[in-house]
C-alpha cells in the first residue's frame, strides 16, 4: 500500500500551490512577539483557522474550501521568544538558528542583494532593536482580493485582542516608494483579467514541482517531478527531503529538533523577496538576441530551459520548427497529456546541452539526471539531484510599468520548502546558482538568478550541437537581473505542533 | 613507490618538536604562532618554493582518542583465558596510543624529483625554513641545502595521496594553461561573430599579448587563488 500523509496534520501550503487552486491574490505578514504568554494565546487563536493539507469536499464529512487560507510559521527568535524549551531549540538546525541574513556568503546575497538593500523590515530584522525582529510569518491566500483583506481584518482583530503580545511589523516597500507597509500583497500577473502563472520576465513559473511519496495527487503526476529510475520510470522522491519526521533519500530521519511531535510533519521555508530588473533583461535580450543564430525568443527561452509563451521544455522543442509541432500537440492535448508535456522529460538526449544550456534556469535548480556523466555511475541516476529539490510556492509582487526601466516595485516572492535548508536550497544557491563546476561550466552562474558582478563580466555560454558546425554563442557582460530585498528562514509546524507551542507544552523531555 | 604518481610526488613530512619553552610559550605552540603568522595564497613564502603544487603546514600535538582499537587475534585469546584470572582481563584490554613528541607536519603535492624540489626550498626560503624548524629535534644539524634534504628524507613518511585539481606538469606549465584559458574564454565572448579576416586580426594581437610559449609571463601568480577583476585585467593588457 502506498503511504499515507496525515494531512488533516501538515499545513496546506506544504501539499498545495495555492495560485493553482484559484487563490491567485496573497498577502504576507510579519510579527513581532512581546509577551511569551499572550503571544502563545495569539498563536492558539490563529491555529484554529489554519489551513491544512487535507483534499476539499471530498469523501465523508467534506472540509469546504475557504475564500481564503491562513498558514503560520516561526523564525528561530520567535520560537524562543514563545518560550519553546531550550533543549528543544538547540536541535533546530544552526542555518535556522542563524537566519538568512548571516548566510549572505553562503547565498551570494552581495553588492545591489546585500542586506543593507533590503527593504526596511528585512534590514532591521535581528539587529539592534528586539521589537524590530521578525518572529511570525503568517500567509493569507485568498480567491478574490476582497477575501484576502477580510482574512486580514480578522488577523488584525486577533493582533488587537493580543494586548500587546503581538505586533504587525511595518517596513515593506510598495508602490512609489513607500517603505512602511504593514504586509507584503502578492498576486498573480493578470492578462485579458485573467490569472497566469507568468512572472515579470514573461516566463511560465512553477511547473516541475517535486512529487514525494504520500503528496496527494494523480500518480501519473510523478512522471518529470519524482525520481528519475534506471529503467526509465520515474518513482515518487522520499517524503522525508520535504517533511520531517519520515524517511529521506538516504534512508534517514532529517534532523529535527525533540520531540518527535514538535518536528514531525514539519517543515523548513525559505522566504525570499527577489526583485526583478526588467529594463536590464530586456536590454540583454535585444543586445545579445540581435546576434543570437536562433534570434530573441529562442534567446529567452535558452536563459530559463522553456519558452516564454506556453513553457514547453526545450529539450522537447529546441528550435522554431519543432516548438511548432509541439505547439500543434499541446493545443490537442487533454490536461494529462499537457502536465507530461511539459514536465515528463529527461536530459538524456541532450548531455552536451545543445538544446537545453547548462546555465539555463531550470537545468541548475533540478539537473535531473545529467550530473551522471558516466551511465551507471550513481546508485540512480539522479542521485546527485534527487536531495537537492525544493518545493517552490510564492507568486509575483507589483507591476512592471515601464519595461524598460529597473527601478520600480515588481519582483516575485518565492518561498522554497525543504526538509534541509542547508542542503536542499543553500547548496543549490551556492553551488548550481552561483558557481557551474559541477555542470562543466566553470565559475558561470545561472542566468537568471545568478549574482551576476559588471566587475567579473558574468558571462554564459549557450552550447551548440558539438557535432554541428555551429559555435557556441557567448552571453556576455550579464547584469544582475534578480536582487534579494529580503527575507528569512521559517519553522513551518505540524498542526499537533501548533497546538503544543500554543499551549506551552512542548516537552523534550 | 606510493610517493609519485606521474611526475607529481607527494611529500609528507613529520619533524618532531622538541620540549622546551620560549619565554614561557612552549615550542610546538610557538612553530604554530609562527605559522599562523605567515601570508595565505600569492603572499606565502611557499608560494616562492618552485613547483609546488599544494602544501600545507599544521602541528601535530597528539592523535585524537576516537575509539577503542578491535582486538586482535592475541585479544581473542586473552579474553577467553581471563576466565581463569585477572591478569589475562586487563591484557585483553584495548591499549590508547598517545605520540612520544609533538610533530611539526609539512605536507605537500609538487612536480618532479624530491631533491630538486627540496633543495629548491632551502634556496627560496631557507629562513623562513629555519625560524620554523628550528624547535624540531635534530635541526641544528642543518646547515646547508644538503643537509636539509638529507634531514626531510629521515623525517618522510609514505604518502599515496594527490591533490586532484591537478595533473602533473610543471607548475609553471599548469599556471599558464590556467591563464590562457581564461584569457581564451574571455576573447572568444568577446569576439564572436567577427568576419574571418577580422577575428584572424584580432586572434593574432591575442596571441601575441598571451604569449603561448612564454612559461614566465604573462601567467597567473604561485598562489593565486581568484581571477583578477575588470581593473586588474584592463591594467594587465595596458
Amino acid at each position: 500500500m502506498s503511504k499515507q500523509l496525515d494531512l488533516l496534520d501538515i499545513q496546506g501550503n506544504v501539499v498545495r500551490a495555492y495560485g493553482r487552486y484559484n487563490f491567485p491574490f496573497a498577502r504576507y505578514v510579519f510579527l513581532n512577539i512581546r509577551d511569551a504568554k499572550r503571544g502563545r494565546a495569539f498563536v492558539g487563536a490563529v491555529t484554529e483557522e489554519v489551513t491544512t493539507g487535507v483534499r476539499w469536499d471530498d469523501g465523508p464529512n467534506p472540509i469546504k474550501k475557504p475564500p481564503s487560507t491562513v498558514n503560520i510559521g516561526f523564525a528561530y527568535q520567535g520560537l524562543k521568544e514563545l518560550e519553546v524549551p531550550r533543549a528543544s531549540l538547540i536541535g533546530f538546525p544552526m542555518e535556522f538558528v542563524m537566519g538568512m541574513k548571516k548566510r549572505k556568503d553562503i547565498l551570494g546575497d552581495d553588492g545591489p542583494s546585500a542586506p543593507q538593500h533590503w527593504d526596511p523590515i528585512w534590514r532591521d530584522n535581528r539587529e539592534t532593536d528586539r521589537h524590530k525582529d521578525v518572529h511570525i510569518w503568517i500567509s493569507i491566500n485568498g480567491q478574490s482580493h476582497l477575501d484576502v483583506q477580510r482574512r486580514y481584518e480578522w488577523l488584525q482583530q486577533l493582533v488587537h485582542h493580543s494586548a500587546g503580545g503581538v505586533a504587525i511589523l511595518t517596513g515593506h516597500r510598495g508602490d512609489n516608494n513607500t517603505e512602511h507597509l504593514p504586509f507584503q500583497d502578492v498576486h498573480a500577473v493578470f492578462e485579458n483579467g485573467k490569472p497566469t502563472s507568468k512572472e515579470h520576465f514573461g516566463y511560465t513559473d512553477g511547473i516541475g514541482d517535486p512529487v514525494f511519496e504520500g503528496l496527494p495527487g494523480k500518480p501519473e503526476r510523478v512522471v518529470g517531478r519524482g525520481k528519475q529510475m534506471r529503467d526509465g520510470k520515474w518513482s515518487p522522491l522520499a517524503t522525508g527531503e520535504f517533511i520531517l519526521g519520515h524517511r529521506d533519500e538516504a534512508d534517514e530521519y532529517p534532523t529535527a529538533p525533540s520531540p518527535q511531535l514538535l518536528s514531525r510533519n514539519g517543515t523548513f521555508m525559505v522566504y525570499r523577496k527577489l526583485h526583478e530588473n526588467v529594463g536590464s533583461f530586456n536590454a540583454l535580450l535585444d543586445r545579445a538576441g540581435a546576434s543570437f543564430p536562433g534570434g530573441r525568443e529562442l534567446l529567452a527561452a535558452k536563459f530559463v530551459g522553456r519558452w516564454r509563451d506556453n513553457g514547453a521544455p526545450l529539450v522537447s522543442a529546441p528550435d522554431a520548427k519543432s516548438k511548432a509541432e509541439w505547439d500543434e500537440k499541446f493545443a490537442q492535448a487533454n490536461q494529462a497529456e499537457r502536465d507530461r508535456m511539459l514536465s515528463g522529460f529527461t536530459y538524456d538526449d541532450d548531455m552536451q546541452g545543445a538544446k537545453c544550456p547548462f546555465s539555463s534556469h531550470m537545468r541548475r535548480i533540478n539537473p535531473r539526471a545529467s550530473l551522471e556523466s558516466t551511465p551507471g555511475a550513481f546508485n540512480t541516476p539522479g542521485a546527485l539531484a534527487n536531495r537537492r529539490r525544493v518545493i517552490r510556492r510564492g507568486l509575483p509582487y507589483g507591476e512592471v510599468k515601464d519595461t524598460t526601466r529597473d527601478d520600480g516595485n515588481h519582483g516575485i516572492v518565492i518561498m522554497m520548502l525543504n526538509a534541509s535548508i542547508q542542503r536542499q536550497f543553500e547548496f543549490v544557491q551556492q553551488q548550481w546558482i552561483n558557481y557551474g563546476n559541477d555542470f562543466n561550466a566553470s565559475n558561470d552562474k545561472e542566468i537568471i538568478l545568478g549574482n551576476h558582478c559588471p566587475m567579473q563580466q558574468s558571462k554564459a555560454v549557450i552550447e551548440a550541437d558539438p557535432d554541428s558546425d555551429a559555435p557556441p554563442f557567448f552571453l556576455t557582460n550579464i547584469p544582475r537581473l534578480v536582487e534579494t530585498r529580503g527575507g528569512d528562514y521559517f519553522f513551518i509546524p505540524s498542526m499537533t505542533a501548533l497546538r503544543m507551542i500554543a499551549q506551552g507544552i512542548v516537552d523534550p523531555t | 613507490m606510493g610517493n609519485k604518481n606521474g611526475k607529481a610526488y607527494a611529500l609528507t613530512c613529520l619533524s618532531p618538536i622538541r620540549q622546551g619553552h620560549i619565554d614561557g610559550v612552549a615550542y610546538c605552540d610557538e612553530v604554530r604562532h609562527r605559522l599562523q603568522h605567515w601570508g595565505l595564497l600569492e603572499d606565502s613564502p611557499m608560494a616562492k618554493v618552485p613547483q609546488t603544487y599544494l602544501c600545507r603546514y599544521f602541528v601535530l600535538n597528539d592523535v585524537y582518542y576516537e575509539s577503542l582499537a578491535g582486538p586482535d587475534i592475541f585479544s581473542t585469546m586473552y579474553e577467553i583465558l581471563s576466565f581463569f584470572s585477572d591478569r589475562f582481563r586487563t591484557a585483553a584490554l584495548p591499549r590508547e596510543d598517545h605520540l612520544k613528541s609533538k610533530y611539526l607536519v609539512f605536507s605537500c603535492n609538487l612536480h618532479g624529483d624530491l631533491d630538486t624540489y627540496l633543495r629548491g626550498m632551502w634556496d627560496a626560503i631557507s629562513e623562513d625554513i629555519q625560524r620554523i624548524w628550528c624547535f624540531c629535534y635534530g635541526f641544528d644539524k642543518v646547515k646547508d641545502a644538503d643537509s636539509f634534504v638529507a634531514y626531510m628524507k629521515k623525517c618522510q613518511l609514505d604518502a599515496a595521496l594527490f591533490f586532484v585539481g591537478s595533473n602533473d606538469d610543471p607548475l609553471p606549465e599548469q599556471l599558464k594553461a590556467l591563464y590562457l584559458k581564461q584569457e581564451f574564454s574571455h576573447f572568444a565572448a568577446e569576439h564572436q561573430g567577427l568576419p574571418p579576416a577580422e577575428l584572424q586580426r584580432a586572434y593574432r594581437a591575442f596571441m601575441q599579448r598571451v604569449q603561448p610559449l612564454n612559461l614566465a609571463s604573462p601567467t597567473w601568480k604561485p598562489g593565486q587563488s581568484s581571477l583578477p577583476s575588470l581593473e586588474e585585467r584592463r591594467e594587465q593588457a595596458a
